[in-house]
């Protein structure tokens, strides 16, 4: 499924490498990325199309909400149902 | 008179109020070390940056506060990847402080220079470069609010050599913003009443993030109120004790058959910080497959990550069990549930002449019922998390999410210093123990009381074990058989040995464990072919469990 999320995030040392690597390890490939640097206001906009076989979008976002640089994210998509994990036992 | 960034550190940590740090020195991290030097904070050596980390990992789950541990730039930082993952997984505080080089020669491939902040990215809560030393005590004291508030977890600080050496102009002042506070929504409040008011089959399954909510006693009371079964994880495990009633055992894979058929059966299950491990449910479509699912949490990222939450409480522990209804009409449940407790006890009287280490252990937390286990990671971990009996979590010190062998010696040694005068057995295996045996050194430095109590059977049992029941017995790697003599190895640390062989050793081994002052290692040679059992084969559900096969 594709999805379009929209967040903003502190401009730090290591910010926007943190997010990416959160996102692909969670199994989302990035498609598109615009990021905007403000830097009066220390902050980046960032807007990224991803995609993912088969993780939830949802737990995806409640993820990056984790991270300690990430003042915002919104899922701009539809929800959809909840995908189904096939494999729960990784050896 | 202005301060140097090192001493800035140093006095940030002593406002966290700590007392012990793990560590070894290197060029990078030189300052900080300096500093310590005219500081009341005792700093403890390791003999490898990895044993540093696991020591202070035991010593925060035992304290419940944050520890420190720290390291020079490169093969120091490196070194304490290990146990940054170790805490990382099991969300134990951490603040871990690396020196780096100079700021001016970062990304230069200096010496000792690699991108440990980089490295560590995915397995930190959070992680911090410090550019200019007046951002020094804002970052320490940022890092350990970090570490510990919500779901803990470890945090790293990256100290340049520079920015330690420097002496900042203004006096630096910081503001702490206030800790938030969440409590659980109070519709999904109402919805978990509700399923509670109507399940005919509830089961509490219970993890590590009871003990680190700091709701051991709430968790108690419900579960006593509301006499519901009770089944824990390997790290939830004393969350009540072992022999209450309510108790079924741990789940999972290596669990107890009553608690995963009381899961199995059950029509609702009240999962209170634990997060569907892989070990802990099997396959995760045949996990609880008739239960509705209410989901206590302090981390919203892990409410409906492997699994539906019917209701989702996040937010303190406390507030949502305390809401929950204790009234319950369960009785029948509850005769089933005991009865299957009675029938799969577990059973002794194994049959030979072998030390039976099952028996071992629960004679060990017989004879000794405040002592805290440090384990490390094998087929002892697993008889340790079945037959020892623990009143508390902080009892059970176990490496749950990562596994890491080499846990042990180092979390023995954490959990002495974190508690003086404490009674400590760290349980090993013959091939974990090899991974920080220098640590037997810093028992002897610091005359620490840890008693070791190493399971050997000449071999990488639970490998070997995988490799007879799902690799046709195509052993591969697993014979230790030309292991060292591991009592002459420990006297050469200067920590006195002896040695068992036979069942009728094992009541005086324990005794000497139980009296003796000071360090030693007892060393117990056990049948090269135990299993443990019994055992869900993994990506099965865990209604199929294999038992012993027949010798």
């Amino acid at each position: 499924m594709n999805h379009t999320l929209r967040m903003t995030i502190h401009k730090v040392e290591g910010a926007i490498i943190r997010l990416l690597g959160l996102i692909e390890r969670r199994g989302f490939s990035v498609t598109e990325m615009n990021a905007l640097a403000d830097e009066a206001a220390q902050r980046v906009e960032i807007t990224m199309h991803v995609s993912s076989a088969g993780r939830s979008i949802e737990t995806l976002a409640k993820q990056i909400e984790k991270l300690y640089d990430v003042h915002s994210v919104a899922c701009l998509t539809a929800a959809e149902p909840r995908p189904v994990l096939k494999e729960s036992v990784a050896c | 008179m202005s301060s140097k960034g090192a001493e800035l550190v140093v006095r940030a940590l002593e406002q966290q109020g700590v007392e012990h740090i793990f560590g070894y020195p290197g060029g990078a991290i030189m300052p900080v070390y300096d500093a310590l030097l005219n500081s009341p904070i005792k700093h403890i050596l390791a003999r490898h940056e990895q044993g540093a980390a696991l020591a202070a990992d035991a010593y925060a789950r035992v304290t419940g506060r944050p520890a420190v541990c720290m390291a020079t730039s490169g093969p120091g930082a490196t070194n304490l990847v290990t146990g940054i993952a170790n805490a990382f997984m099991d969300s134990v505080p951490l603040v871990v402080i690396t020196g780096q080089v100079p700021t001016v020669v970062m990304g230069t491939d200096a010496f000792q220079e690699v991108d440990v902040f980089g490295i560590t990215m995915p397995i930190v809560k959070h992680s911090f470069i410090i550019r200019r030393a007046e951002d020094i005590p804002r970052t320490i004291a940022q890092a350990f609010q970090i570490a510990a508030e919500g779901r803990p977890g470890p945090v790293l600080v990256d100290l340049p050599k520079d920015i330690s050496n420097a002496v900042p102009g203004a006096t630096p002042i910081f503001e702490m913003r206030r800790s938030q506070h969440d409590s659980p929504d109070p519709a999904q409040l109402e919805i978990a009443r509700e399923l509670i008011r109507n399940a005919k089959r509830p089961v509490l399954y219970g993890g590590g993030g009871i003990p680190m909510a700091g709701a051991v006693d709430a968790f108690r009371a419900y579960a006593r109120a509301s006499n519901i079964p009770v089944v824990l994880t390997l790290k939830g495990l004393g969350s009540v004790p072992t022999r209450d009633e309510n108790f079924l055992g741990m789940l999972g894979m290596h669990g107890n058959r009553a608690a995963n058929q009381a899961i199995q059966e059950s029509d609702l299950l009240i999962c209170i910080g634990a997060r569907f491990d892989d070990r802990a449910t099997g396959r995760l479509d045949g996990f609880a497959p008739k239960a509705k699912v209410i989901h206590m949490d302090a981390d919203p990222s892990e409410i409906n990550k492997l699994r539906h939450a019917d209701a989702g409480l996040l937010g303190d522990l406390l507030e949502s069990l305390a809401a929950m209804p204790t009234e319950l009409s369960i009785e029948p449940w509850r005769r089933w549930c005991a009865e299957r407790k009675a029938e799969h006890a577990w059973r002794y009287d194994a049959p030979g002449d072998y030390i039976y280490v099952p028996d071992m252990l629960r004679r060990l937390t017989d004879a000794a019922p405040d002592v805290t286990i440090a384990c490390d990671v094998g087929q002892h971990q697993m008889w340790v998390a079945q037959h020892c009996h623990f009143d508390r979590p902080e009892q059970h010190l176990t490496s749950a999410g990562l596994g890491t062998m080499g846990y042990g010696v180092p979390a023995g040694i954490g959990a002495c210093l974190a508690r003086p005068g404490a009674r400590v057995v760290t349980v090993s295996g013959d091939g974990s123990i090899m991974m920080n045996i220098q640590e037997l050194a810093t028992i002897k430095r610091y005359g620490l009381d840890l008693k070791i109590l190493l399971v050997d059977n000449s071999s990488l049992g639970m490998v070997r074990q995988w490799q007879q029941l799902f690799h046709q017995e195509r052993y591969s790697e697993v014979d230790l058989s030309d292991n060292p003599d591991f009592v002459e190895v420990a006297k050469s640390f200067g920590v006195p040995g002896f040695r068992i062989t036979r069942r009728d050793e094992v009541d005086g081994a324990i005794r000497r464990l139980v009296e003796t002052e000071g360090p030693l290692l007892a060393h117990v040679c056990i049948d090269p072919k135990s299993n443990v059992w019994p055992l869900v084969p993994p990506g099965q559900s865990n209604d199929v469990m294999m038992e012993e096969l027949s010798a």
